[in-house]
């Protein structure tokens, strides 16, 4: 089991505001931006224009193994949440599982409906520019989903 | 704020930690754009209501039936002589929102804090975790109907008001206004066909009704941009839209009641229905690069 798949059978076993509450736990886990990337997030790079919330993302891949640096502002506690989780199921594991993560993540973690189309279409952006850049980075052709 | 037309309307935040503890007949209700933000911390003794999954219908796009909205304020201890208080993220968007949904629903006493949650934490107030329990509420909205004709106008309703060339506002941001957006790589996918606005429409992005600490701009400001710029008179029949009618909420009530607009209506359809309609005039005023 991946951790991506832990998570989201994580999520599965709750209510709905268990739900919010463990999504709310992710957001205060995300690590705080060190130096150099914050001199970069202050001058506006990184910046991903996908997503209405400021949404910052570094994505590498470093000897086959994928590396997430991000930041979210705190008065988005949703997408810092989301991003969290992203970071957490990725980071240090080989691009092809990236590329093998499913695309509908917060329907499989039964957040879709509450959320609903406008929110979920920012925050699907975030999945679908990680899945890309790591495809990009890993230098092979790795389908993505 | 009492140089506004209707001031009763705005309270400050000073006002809310004075009397959020009149919780007999005072509700602050908290409607913001991110699903977790009240669960991060709120004013003591607020109530969440969210837009989507509160304030929507799950199955049909519209709001909520006339039931469905009774039991949400019943459960959250709010009755028909409640005095509701909004506030929310955004510089208040979303808490003009719901209060544009309360005033469908014919309720009386609703108020905005203005400035929202950024100016409550600029100004160090209290927040908490702590979920408030109140005695159910006892509340029986007014048909819909009855308010419909003020203040929300359906597709047909603008398509009239367009040929007519009456008085259109758009309140999204100039690369949708232009229709410039969908031609940028890597932006948000609009969910609509066509890209552009109603024609004659004006533009006035939203949040230049908005100071930075996310209070309202003053009368005078706000004439200078709605009547001096735009050439609107209050006596206008007005219909404001955005994408999906949230933002142009806030341009709602900045004109009907800081600046006594007679006659503002929503077109909560906005651009996501617009852009997908077949056959209705759109003015794109973006050209691509060949």
């Amino acid at each position: 089991m991946t951790r991506l798949e832990q998570i989201i059978a994580e999520f599965e076993g709750l209510d709905y505001q268990e739900r919010l509450e463990l999504l709310l736990d992710f957001s205060e886990r995300l690590p705080e931006l060190g130096e150099p990337y914050r001199a970069q997030r202050d001058a506006g790079l990184h910046r991903i224009p996908e997503c209405m919330t400021p949404v910052f993302l570094w994505i590498d891949v470093i000897d086959d193994r994928v590396r997430i640096v991000a930041d979210v502002a705190p008065e988005a506690p949703t997408v810092k949440g989301f991003v969290s989780i992203l970071v957490e199921a990725w980071n240090g594991v080989v691009p092809a599982e990236v590329a093998a993560s499913p695309p509908d993540i917060l329907r499989l973690m039964g957040l879709a409906h509450k959320l609903g189309m406008t929110r979920l279409r920012g925050m699907n952006s975030i999945v679908q520019r990680i899945k890309r850049e790591v495809s990009d980075r890993s230098g092979s052709a790795v389908p993505t989903n | 704020m009492s140089e506004y037309v209707r001031p009763e309307v705005l309270v400050s935040c000073e006002w809310v930690e004075q009397n959020r503890t009149r919780v007999d007949n005072v509700r602050i209700v908290e409607s913001d754009e991110d699903l977790l933000l009240y669960e991060s911390g709120h004013i003591p003794g607020a109530v969440k209501l969210d837009w989507v999954s509160d304030l929507q219908d799950a199955v049909v796009r519209d709001y909520v039936g006339r039931e469905k909205f009774q039991q949400l304020l019943e459960e959250r201890g709010i009755s028909n002589d409640s005095t509701v208080v909004f506030y929310g993220d955004k510089n208040n968007w979303w808490a003009c929102y719901a209060f544009w949904a309360f005033k469908l629903f014919g309720h009386k006493d609703c108020r905005v804090m203005n400035g929202g949650r950024k100016k409550w934490e600029l100004e160090k107030r209290p927040m908490t975790r702590e979920v408030p329990k109140y005695p159910r509420g006892s509340y029986r909205a007014e048909d819909p109907k009855i308010a419909t004709p003020r203040i929300r106008a359906f597709r047909d309703e603008t398509l009239a008001h367009c040929h007519a060339k009456k008085p259109l506002i758009d309140v999204r941001s100039p690369g949708e206004f232009s229709g410039e957006l969908q031609h940028m790589p890597d932006y948000p996918q609009e969910g609509s066909l066509r890209t552009g606005h109603i024609p004659g429409a004006k533009s006035v992005p939203w949040a230049k009704a908005c100071n930075e600490d996310g209070t309202f701009k003053s009368r005078e400001e706000l004439e200078k941009l709605y009547l001096g710029e735009c050439g609107l008179k209050p006596s206008d029949d007005v219909i404001a839209y955005c994408r999906i009618g949230e933002r142009s909420s806030l341009t709602w009530f900045a004109l009907t009641y800081l600046l006594g607009f007679e006659r503002v209506r929503n077109y909560d359809g906005s651009w996501t229905e617009w852009g997908n309609l077949v056959g209705v005039p759109i003015e794109r005023t973006y050209l691509p690069k060949k």
